[in-house]
């Protein structure tokens, strides 16, 4: 019985260290304010398990890692302001605990400081000029103080991954988003930057309270609101333009387009907000390859050496995904195959067989070398999964070939005759010798011996 | 009377094979001994590259057996592409050892594998100077052979592919070469078929050993067809030559490597024509004798002619349709010396394939050299069916070794033995007067013509006793008179001659060959220590001990060998130069700055990339010599990517100072050779970053690596080793300063050790009794 109990207790405790390595999180926070400002979205963090450590951003005793370990899985950078970061913190830290694998998230504002700055151009994108902010003359909210700041930016806008922002907070009826802040703009050229909430197409990021010399930075859908950089390593940063997003009044306030007069009783930036916390936190969207097995068709286990060629071969991956905080059989359609030699021979889809396996079947080319199997699932919201398995493939051995192929029977006819023919001759040769000496009369014999 | 000169003739013929016996054993223990230099002063080690390749497969062969050796699918040569090595290998030399390995193991001596490979080559030379001495034996004289065993036992020219631990093809070839051309003459002479099957299974052997087969089997149907143009067709001749065709045909058509070569093509086809023409001779020599003379010369001439044009013909379409394959490059490279630098870089890189200069003939062979012309005359005057072949087989071969120094192996035997026969006969000469009062013939000082035309079997008998120097000189010092006087002179000189060669040989031996050049050595010019310096083997165990197992090393591909053989590591390019397209590919990534061969070398699953590099110490074989060569290859494949002309400054120089071209200054190995070497000064007067070899202070001294990191230099910097970053090291591509939209505001830190506190702009203060404002 009390095994029964102990590994029940294991188990829970297991499942329990999936979330309390994510668990220590510190907070960074411009005054201890933002905390009851923010209590809700903080709140719901602490729900989840997560430990939480508010520290003021300009603190002197920030330390981010001991001894070579980190103190914290992820860091909260609610602190707008903040020029330049007490105590261990600074932004190069703050990179290199992205680099070692730490997630971030970074709420921003009209007054950026440079901190921030800095730090959003490692990550790929930067903020709008100081003083700038999101301006929406058709999409703002009711209760906007007339510079039409507080804009509203339908769920539509938010980016195609359930996984990132959510199941139901795309949806056509769900509720407008409340956001006052300053605009990000992407580098184009950096791919692994994720758009999660842009602008309606009638916003801009300006001076608010300066008229318009010179052409705005970002305009119209262009305006990113929240963006986010899985990076390589899968470490997660979300950058959002304005720290009120997460703010209690936003996530409780009722919102009514000021123009069109659409009303709905409460903001969708809860539900958001914590879909993105728990991407960010690595909560959803992580994937991992439970395990890898090929072997030759009708075979259990891979060849000792390596493949021979035209060999029919069966590749089988399963894949895990995190929900909430247990691993679990993923499901997709889309997960392709690769058997690669420089250049992929094979490209192929893997059938699901049962639940989070997935089992491709093809025949191993004509041609010798080192192959890998390849299965690079990279979807956006997804970490990157990303699996090689190298095998060799060799040619025939000298005893595989066909032994008698019928194209060479004449050769084998030539091969056997010539042999009898020779022996024939050198019998009839030695015969004829021996009665050399008597006359052309054995001769005759001989042939008709011979006939 | 007649008893007792057959006394004194068996009583002449034991002390001659005594004398033979004893000729050849110290040939074949001087042999062995002069090429054991570099085992004295290193190690017993396997050389340079292409043994290591054979060491490595004769390992594996004796651990896993012949059959597993013959489907031996090699992962780590030529990744991703591998290597079939049963396949690609002249088997003979792994087979040779192997099979001593397994004989002293079952009579219980346990020996490594490693000192057979060591020591095959200077046993094999004592099998090369017997063989040489029953050729000769066969050409001229039993004289001119010991002569010629005693040469090839300690020339340089074969010396320099069969020291101790040069465990390479050659090291046998030489000795299955002059055993088949023995077997051949042989042959040629009785016309048994014995001997010619033994010639054949001897050529099977050479098939199996090196891919010069192709010399005997294009050499030897040059003899017949000689011959035939010479009207010395005879029975002997087409017993010889038909029973070696076809078996050696079939015989070479059993090594894998081989296949079907010898029936596809171009290089073996003389062999098959020369075949035809035979029969064809030999059915209008049996016309002749059945029909009438004029019959027969109308039908000689229609004949011949039609055959001929046949053969042609038939060659030709044979060509065309791509049934026979045309020659070779390597082939056309012996033809014209221009085709290779052309056409095949890969080619005309290798330093032994490079047209030989005089000196090195002298080099390699000394005195031999002049006197070899001598031998060729005395055979060409006396010509008779084996002479013919040697005349041509000296031809030839001195065309060949003028084309390619690595030719000059072949011309080394037919050179000493020829040497041997001008010296036999300089002897005859000269210690003919006592040797002829002994035997009390003809009177003294006959001219050298008439000496010549002597019997056979006299001469052979003058040279036994020529060969007894000491004893001959002894008399010839007692005589008097003028002519004495001058044959001692000349035989004094003579032997000063041979001397001295045998000083050159040694001094060659020990100086230029006997480097195992994976160990350099160097002589302290100040104290005269002598330094060794083993950096190689230092980078290659750095390799197998902190890489992982299935790591990929990118190096050009003369290091491919030594990194399987010594750090058993994966090797993209390697000595076996099949594929030149990936060598180009390598080429590329050499020559192409550092951001595009990071492309290449992520598709090639790069993990580590080795160069060697000598601007330290002063080594001239390093990867910025032979850099030329990666931009030739390279630009072969890639003519739009890489350009040999941006190599070059405006003048056409190649530097790599600060007038060097502004592609090599930046190209990935010309930045790995010098990464962090312009800091470095070798000493206190001059200026840092000076480099020895090229005696140029670098031209790009301070930059950094972004894709790749320094993982190990050894101690004098002669093997520099890089880790390749993987994708995901560049976790994430920042935004550059220069490319941001809203400049940066130059924060300057106030923080400082003492001060650790943060800022925050507008931190709102906390006055009591107030609210604070939103």
């Amino acid at each position: 019985m009390w095994k029964i109990v102990l590994i029940a207790f294991l188990a829970i405790n297991h499942c329990n260290a999936v979330l309390e390595a994510d668990a220590n999180t510190l907070v960074l926070l411009d005054n201890l304010a933002i905390r009851e400002t923010h209590s809700i979205f903080f709140k719901s963090l602490q729900d989840r398990g997560f430990k939480l450590t508010y520290k003021l951003a300009d603190d002197s005793g920030l330390l981010l890692s001991r001894y070579g370990e980190y103190l914290y899985k992820n860091v909260i950078i609610f602190a707008p302001s903040v020029e330049e970061f007490g105590g261990d913190i600074s932004v190069e830290r703050l990179a290199q605990f992205v680099d070692d694998g730490g997630n971030v998230l970074v709420a921003g504002s009209e007054k950026s400081g440079d901190a921030l700055r800095e730090f959003a151009s490692e990550c790929g994108f930067e903020l709008d000029e100081e003083n700038a902010a999101v301006i929406d003359h058709l999409h703002y909210d009711v209760s906007d103080a007339g510079d039409h700041t507080t804009i509203l930016t339908s769920a539509q806008n938010l980016i195609d991954a359930a996984s990132v922002v959510g199941q139901n907070n795309r949806k056509s009826d769900a509720a407008p988003l409340l956001y006052r802040g300053t605009g990000l703009i992407a580098d184009k050229e950096n791919p692994l930057v994720l758009k999660l909430l842009t602008a309606e197409s009638s916003a801009y990021s300006y001076k608010p309270d300066s008229s318009i010399s010179d052409y705005p930075h970002a305009v119209g859908r262009n305006t990113l609101l929240i963006a986010a950089l899985q990076a390589r390593n899968n470490a997660r940063v979300v950058f959002s333009g304005s720290l009120q997003f997460f703010a209690d009044d936003a996530f409780t306030q009722a919102v009514q387009y000021a123009q069109s007069g659409v009303f709905h009783k409460q903001a969708g930036n809860q539900a958001v907000a914590e879909a993105i916390s728990q991407w960010v936190f690595g909560e959803s969207g992580r994937l991992r390859v439970a395990s890898v097995q090929h072997n030759k068709e009708g075979e259990k286990n891979p060849p000792e050496q390596a493949y021979t060629i035209t060999d029919p071969v069966v590749y089988t991956i399963a894949i895990e995904e995190l929900v909430s905080g247990k691993w679990q059989p993923f499901r997709a359609n889309d997960i392709q195959l690769e058997f690669v030699r420089i250049d992929p021979f094979v490209r192929t889809f893997l059938k699901q067989t049962k639940g989070g396996s997935y089992e491709g079947k093809f025949k191993i080319p004509d041609v010798y070398g080192v192959y890998q199997f390849k299965v690079d699932y990279d979807r956006v919201g997804y970490t990157h999964l990303y699996s090689t398995t190298q095998v060799s493939v060799r040619p025939l051995e000298h005893t595989q070939y066909e032994r008698f192929i019928p194209s060479a029977f004449p050769y084998y006819t030539s091969a056997f005759s010539m042999m009898i023919g020779l022996f024939v001759f050198s019998f009839v040769f030695l015969h004829f010798k021996d009665e050399a000496g008597v006359s052309a009369g054995g001769k005759s014999k001989d042939e008709k011996k011979t006939q | 009377m007649n008893r007792s000169s057959k006394i004194f003739n068996s009583k002449v013929a034991g002390y001659s094979s005594l004398i033979t016996f004893a000729v050849l054993l110290i040939a074949w223990i001087a042999g062995f001994s002069s090429r054991l230099f570099a085992v004295i002063r290193f190690e017993s080690i396997i050389h340079e590259f292409d043994p290591w390749f054979n060491y490595r497969a004769t390992a594996y062969m004796v651990e896993h057996g012949w059959y597993k050796f013959l489907n031996w699918f090699d992962e780590r040569a030529w990744y991703p592409l591998g290597r079939i090595v049963g396949g690609t290998v002249y088997p003979g030399l792994m087979i040779t050892s192997g099979s001593i390995h397994y004989l002293l193991h079952i009579l219980n001596i346990p020996v490594h594998i490693r000192d057979i490979c060591v020591f095959l080559a200077p046993v094999f030379s004592g099998l090369t100077s017997i063989s040489t001495y029953l050729l000769t034996k066969e050409l001229w004289s039993p004289g001119a052979g010991l002569f010629a065993a005693s040469f090839i036992a300690i020339v340089p020219g074969y010396i320099s592919r069969s020291v101790a631990g040069s465990y390479d093809n050659e090291g046998i070839a030489i000795f299955a070469l002059q055993f088949t051309y023995f077997l051949w003459v042989r042959s040629v002479k009785t016309g048994s078929v014995f001997w010619s099957a033994g010639a054949a299974l001897s050529y099977f052997y050479m098939v199996s050993a090196w891919g010069g087969y192709v010399f005997i089997i294009n050499l030897i149907p040059l003899h017949v067809f000689v011959l035939l143009i010479m009207g010395r067709y005879s029975p002997r001749l087409l017993t010889s030559y038909s029973t070696f065709f076809i078996l050696g045909l079939l015989f070479s058509m059993q090594i894998p490597f081989v296949g079907f070569q010898p029936i596809r093509t171009s290089e073996h086809m003389a062999a098959m024509g020369v075949f035809v023409l035979l029969m064809a001779v030999a059915v209008l020599r049996h016309l002749q004798s059945v029909l009438s003379r004029n019959e027969f010369r109308k039908l000689f001439i229609v004949g011949g002619l039609l055959a001929a044009i046949l053969v042609f013909v038939a060659v030709v379409v044979l060509t065309v349709l791509g049934v026979v394959a045309p020659w070779s490059g390597r082939f056309y490279s012996l033809w014209d010396t221009g085709y290779a630098k052309i056409h095949i870089p890969i080619i005309a890189s290798v330093s032994e394939h490079q047209p030989t200069t005089w000196f090195s003939f002298f080099f390699d062979l000394h005195i031999l050299v002049c006197a070899f012309p001598v031998g060729l005359w005395y055979c060409i005057k006396q010509v008779n069916d084996e002479r013919v072949f040697v005349v041509l087989y000296a031809i030839s071969a001195v065309y060949f070794a003028g084309v390619m120094v690595r030719l000059m192996l072949t011309l080394t035997p037919v050179v000493c033995m020829l040497a041997g026969v001008a010296f036999s006969g300089l002897l005859d000469v000269f210690l003919q007067e006592d040797a002829s009062k002994r035997v009390a013939s003809t009177t003294s000082s006959l001219p050298e013509t008439e000496d010549q035309e002597e019997s056979l079997e006299k001469k052979s008998f003058y040279d036994k006793a020529g060969k007894l120097k000491h004893r001959t000189k002894h008399d010839t010092t007692h005589e008097s008179g003028i002519s004495s006087n001058l044959k001692s002179i000349v035989i004094l000189a003579v032997l000063m001659i041979l001397m001295m060669f045998a000083v050159h040989c040694t001094w060659v031996t020990s100086n230029a060959y006997s480097s195992p050049s994976i160990v350099l050595a160097f002589h302290n010019s100040q104290d005269g220590s002598r330094n060794i310096l083993d950096d190689f083997r230092e980078a290659y165990y750095w390799l197998s001990q902190n890489t992982a197992d299935d790591a990929r090393i990118m190096s050009w591909w003369d290091y491919g060998y030594q990194i399987a053989g010594m750090a058993n590591r994966t090797t993209l390019v390697d000595n076996n130069t099949w594929n030149n397209s990936h060598i180009a590919l390598v080429g590329k990534a050499m020559s192409s700055t550092e951001e595009k061969s990071y492309e290449i070398m992520t598709s090639l699953d790069v993990d580590y990339v080795l160069v060697i590099f000598g601007g330290v110490i002063g080594y001239s074989g390093d990867d910025i010599n032979k850099f030329l060569w990666m931009v030739r290859i390279a630009e072969g494949e890639h003519p739009k990517d890489i350009k040999e002309s941006d190599f070059f400054t405006d003048r056409g120089e190649f530097r790599v100072d600060a007038e060097g071209a502004p592609a090599l200054l930046n190209c990935l190995m010309y930045k790995l050779s010098y990464y962090r070497f312009g800091d470095l000064k070798l000493d206190y007067r001059g200026p840092s970053g000076y480099d020895r070899t090229r005696n140029a202070v670098i031209g790009n001294k301070d930059f950094d690596l972004t894709y790749l990191e320094e993982a190990y230099t050894t101690e004098h910097w002669l093997v520099r080793i890089y880790r390749v970053k993987k994708p995901f090291e560049f976790n994430r591509p920042s935004l550059k300063a220069k490319d941001r939209l809203i400049p940066p505001t130059n924060f300057v830190s106030r923080k400082n050790l003492k001060r650790r506190k943060g800022f925050i702009r507008n931190r709102p203060t906390v006055i009591k009794g107030k609210r604070t404002l939103k």
